[in-house]
């Protein structure tokens, strides 16, 4: 039991840090972001780089990677977003736009980094084993820690600092924060870069557990959606809550539901559209989005 | 704009190789040989390494003057067609490929895709080598499919009967994704290591395909402690990541699959923790291979700058066509011709050391001729490459 | 019906009817058959997904009834040895029917929660296939006859397909007048009351509530001529490939079937149709530029949607009104 809580707990560290990105576009911008799974892989791919092929420190890696989605995902925001949210009747089309980015960063993911799986060597060997009752490898438990103290600074920076009133402030009411006077391309285009720079650190932070290859992007980017919705749509702590239940979720079902097979994910996806149907904000979300 | 200008770069980049190498080889008649399966998403790996490994062999031959078959010389062109692992776009290539006068085709890469090209296959007569397993779709009447691999249901006994005799296992668990293609293959493995008298602890257990953390999947395979892990039908991606998990959960008995696997992918994703892996490959190990076969990886190295360990088994089916092609050439049109070819074929093969044959094989699992044969190698990893741990056949 | 409209009906159905096949059958491009077959097979699915945006719900789950319709028509093919010809409208049907179920709890959402939930629901369907022992599992349904004769009085009016010498014909037949008849079925519901209905809805539907429409019963009623049309179109995939796995029809087609819409343009009844035509045109057309093929597909998704957001179809409508709005 001991054990399906850690494991649930890690999985929930790693979901919510891929969550919190995507809530914090679609807070500001009503933006689906159908690409944040493949900016999840460039990341991973990015850090996979510095680290394997420039033989560089695992930090510089990271930094590389959050670097360069940050620069990515503003550039997105200022040169296609938020034109085409300008001129469009409905905010939905954005979605066809998401959808584009996301298969044209998956061309580009593989054109530049190949098709195979790739992954960097553990940065700590070794394996905690308390009497067989928690089994957890030490390089899991630092990637755990790391990602929630990431998390921990991101909710810090959003409640402190001015970029991050300004920030839940438009999230809350983007006419009234334009009148209050907050700029709001500006800190759109900083939340996007934000929202970006978040999934590569995801994805330069597992890259080092689980490595990374073309395909996780779109699978990613339907977990992060799944965990939002458990949370609730556009709000900072219901990612991080929907990361950590469906982490724990899987963890459990899986152990539970070993003996009857096939049907461990049916039962965890159906019972969620059950969730959903009679509390459809999610568990701290706004009705109705 | 960046995006405008990348464009228009990779147009130009397209348009001009296109030019290029319809100019290079204009001097010979072409031979068109097709490609339909997976190089692009999630398993851009499968379908990648088999594109590669044609235009490999294409391009070693049209460097050497081309292919001599009957009184003519061709120059080989791959043709191919992404059908980005939809069973739907998978009729579409193939449609493509009966328009383009095309008789022969390898892929497509998965069981749906297979299943759904029957039909526009046996109506433009053209002969296509699946790397999907069901008895479906060689078995009577179905006569245009030729499996282009060693299926798991061949595979599996021999492993199992080896580790078995030498490793003395008793137990067996099975693992695989909640995907057609690996649950089919972990049922084919099942009924195996039941015939064989194993005891099977463990077949229930199954991950979504894009799981990012395995301890929780392993968790309770581990707990029946069986003395053999299948990983069934396993993607390369997952491999690494479902060996690094099981040990470090202290698991300390022997792993397998029976999917091709690259060493470079596992020595990455879990190190030294992949040491005794056992999987199955083609005849790259060194112990085995041919002059051939080093010239065929190192083109390959040179032209996308990394091999693919999976491309050991993928040389062979275009190997086979042409060969085949060699021995009746009336068959470049005429696919009567190639199935009458197929049942008395035979051929010395290239990329293996010593008296090996090409042959079509499978009237024990499909009751005609309707696989090409590959040597069934089991490999075992070893600190980043794969060692020979048995050679076995297929009849 | 203005005469203008009238005309353009009779263009477009000399068009797909005698046109498209007598350039086929002039260019030798026999592959085009199968493309053209599959876009008007799946515009009919994406017509379905269209009539669900028209209540102001985005729908991501039409990949999920495509499966169901395709399983029920394979099922009663192959267990209960009906004729396809029978099994079509009874997929559209079982179709509709599940989604009353389903949409009765799930309609009450909307925005993203909805297509969070429809998304959900496509992944819900693959497990079930792979989970349950009628749809045979990881294994599939393979080897499905092709359609049978279908005779009134003695007559033939559909030949069997497999006497014929050009099925590939005759499957464009099918699949174009299916999508005649679901197009012409969905222009007739948007200028009807019922679509004047459905357009309350979209805009405000407590507004629509408060003058006494019944929002829930005709947000069900879309939703389950939606998915009706999802049956269908799965149905009609399943006879051409003659084979259904629990993949044929996944998150990507459910994706798919939204993006065709928002691209032909939302506001335009035949915008899905334009809009499968290309994405799934595009794809095939690009087929020559090899491994550049998904860069260069993605890139113009992209512009076009920067030049024009609302869909293709605002262009040439911009001046006058379009239908439906």
């Amino acid at each position: 039991m001991e054990q399906i809580v850690v494991n649930g707990l890690y999985l929930g560290a790693q979901y919510a840090v891929i969550a919190l990105g995507l809530t914090l576009i679609f807070s500001l911008m009503n933006v689906l972001n159908f690409a944040h799974g493949q900016m999840y892989v460039l990341g991973g791919f990015i850090t996979y780089t510095v680290v394997s092929q420039f033989h560089l420190p695992y930090i510089v890696g990271l930094v590389t990677s959050a670097v360069a989605l940050a620069v990515i995902g503003a550039l997105l925001e200022r040169f296609l977003f938020r034109p085409v949210i300008a001129r469009s009747k409905r905010e939905e089309s954005t979605m066809l736009l998401a959808a584009g980015v996301a298969f044209f960063l998956d061309a580009v993911t593989l054109l530049i980094f190949g098709e195979k799986q790739r992954g960097i060597p553990k940065i700590i060997n070794g394996v905690l084993n308390w009497n067989f009752i928690i089994v957890m490898p030490y390089d899991r438990i630092l990637i755990g820690v790391l990602a929630i103290a990431l998390i921990a600074g991101f909710i810090v920076f959003m409640q402190f600092s001015r970029s991050g009133r300004a920030m839940r402030a438009l999230a809350q009411d983007r006419m009234a924060a334009q009148l209050m006077g907050v700029d709001v391309d500006r800190y759109s285009m900083i939340g996007f870069a934000l929202g970006a720079m978040l999934a590569g650190l995801a994805g330069g932070l597992l890259v080092s557990i689980t490595g990374v290859n073309l395909g996780m992007g779109g699978p990613t980017s339907i977990k992060a959606f799944m965990m939002i919705m458990i949370g609730g749509a556009g709000v900072i702590s219901g990612a991080i809550a929907g990361g950590f239940i469906l982490g724990m979720m899987e963890s459990v079902g899986l152990t539970v539901l070993a003996s009857y097979g096939d049907i461990t994910y049916l039962v965890i996806f159906a019972s969620l559209m059950v969730f959903l149907a009679i509390r459809p904000q999610g568990m701290m979300g706004k009705p109705w989005g | 704009m960046k995006i405008r200008s990348l464009l228009t770069t990779t147009a130009m980049a397209a348009v001009t190789s296109l030019a290029l190498f319809g100019a290079a080889y204009a001097a010979n008649p072409v031979l068109k040989i097709g490609f339909v399966g997976v190089t692009s998403g999630p398993a851009a790996a499968w379908g990648t390494s088999n594109v590669r490994s044609m235009q490999t062999l294409a391009k070693m031959i049209n460097d050497a003057g081309g292919e001599k078959i009957g009184d003519k010389t061709y120059t080989i062109q791959i043709v191919t067609f992404d059908d980005q692992k939809d069973p739907k776009l998978s009729i579409a290539g193939m449609e493509k490929m009966a328009q383009e006068g095309i008789h022969y085709v390898v892929g497509p890469n998965v069981d749906d895709g297979a299943a759904a090209v029957r039909p526009v296959a046996e109506q433009n007569n053209i002969i296509y080598f699946p790397y999907a397993f069901p008895k479906s779709l060689y078995v009577k009447p179905a006569s245009n499919a030729v499996l282009g691999m060693v299926a798991n249901y061949q595979s599996a006994p021999a492993i199992y009967k080896y580790l078995k005799e030498k490793k003395g296992i008793k137990t067996v668990a099975f693992v695989a994704a909640n995907e057609s293609d690996p649950l089919s293959q972990r049922d084919g493995g099942v009924e195996a290591a039941k015939a064989l008298g194993l005891k099977v602890v463990s077949s229930d257990v199954t991950y979504q395909v894009d799981t990012t953390d395995f301890t929780p999947v392993l968790l309770p395979v581990l707990k029946t402690q069986p003395d053999l892990l299948v990983l069934s039908g396993v993607a390369p991606a997952a491999a690494p990541q479902l060996i690094r998990s099981a040990r470090e959960l202290g698991y300390k008995g022997l792993i397998s699959t029976e999917t091709a696997q690259d060493a470079k992918v596992l020595q990455e994703g879990a190190g030294k923790l992949a040491n005794g892996f056992i999987s199955v490959g083609g005849a790259s190990t060194p112990e085995i291979a041919s002059d051939q076969m080093k010239k065929f990886v190192a083109t390959y190295t040179k032209m996308f700058g990394e091999y693919n360990d999976e491309s050991n088994t993928k040389v062979y089916a275009l190997e086979y066509i042409l060969d085949t092609l060699k021995a009746d050439p009336v068959a470049i049109n005429d696919i009567k011709s190639f199935k009458a070819e197929m049942d008395k074929f035979t051929a010395p093969n290239p990329y293996m050391k010593g008296n090996e044959k090409l042959s079509y094989v499978g009237m024990t699992s499909f009751g005609q001729k309707r696989q090409i044969s590959v040597p069934l190698v089991v490999n075992v990893f070893k600190d980043g490459k794969f060692d020979t741990l048995l050679v076995a056949r297929v009849d | 019906m203005k005469l203008t409209e009238k005309l353009g009906v009779v263009v477009f159905l000399v068009a797909v009817y005698v046109l498209v096949p007598a350039l086929i059958a002039l260019s030798g491009r026999w592959d085009f058959f199968y493309t053209l077959t599959s876009v008007a097979l799946l515009s009919i699915a994406s017509a379905g997904v269209w009539l669900t945006f028209y209540i102001g719900r985005i729908n991501i789950g039409q990949g999920a009834y495509a499966l169901v319709g395709g399983y029920v028509s394979a099922i009663l093919m192959t267990k209960a040895g009906l004729n396809f010809w029978i099994t079509l409208p009874l997929a559209g049907l079982f179709c509709a029917g599940l989604s009353v179920l389903i949409g009765l709890p799930i309609l009450r959402l909307r925005g993203v929660y909805f297509a969070m939930v429809t998304l959900v629901l496509t992944e819900v369907a693959r497990l079930s296939a792979l989970a349950l022992h009628i749809t045979n599992g990881a294994k599939g349904i393979t080897s499905i006859p092709l359609p049978g004769k279908v005779a009134l009085f003695g007559i033939t009016i559909i030949p069997d397909f497999s006497t014929l010498a050009n099925p590939k014909l005759a499957f464009y037949i099918m699949a174009v007048t299916l999508m005649v008849v679901s197009f012409a079925a969905l222009w007739r519901i948007v200028n009807s009351r019922l679509g004047h209905l459905c357009r309350s809805l979209q805009q405000n539907e407590e507004l629509a509530s408060s003058i006494g429409v019944n929002t829930a019963y005709l947000r069900v009623l879309a939703y389950a001529i939606s998915s009706f049309f999802g049956g269908i179109a799965g149905a009609g995939f399943v006879i051409i490939s003659q084979s259904i796995y629990p993949s044929s029809f996944q998150v990507t087609d459910s994706v798919n079937f939204m993006l065709n819409c928002f691209l032909g343009g939302l506001s335009f009844v035949f915008g899905p149709m334009l809009g499968t035509l290309l994405l799934y045109f595009g794809w095939d057309l690009l087929f020559s530029t090899g491994k550049y093929q998904m860069l260069i597909y993605s890139s113009l998704l992209i512009l076009a949607m920067l030049v024009l957001p609302n869909g293709l179809l605002s262009v040439s409508f911009s001046r006058r009104k379009g239908v439906g709005k």
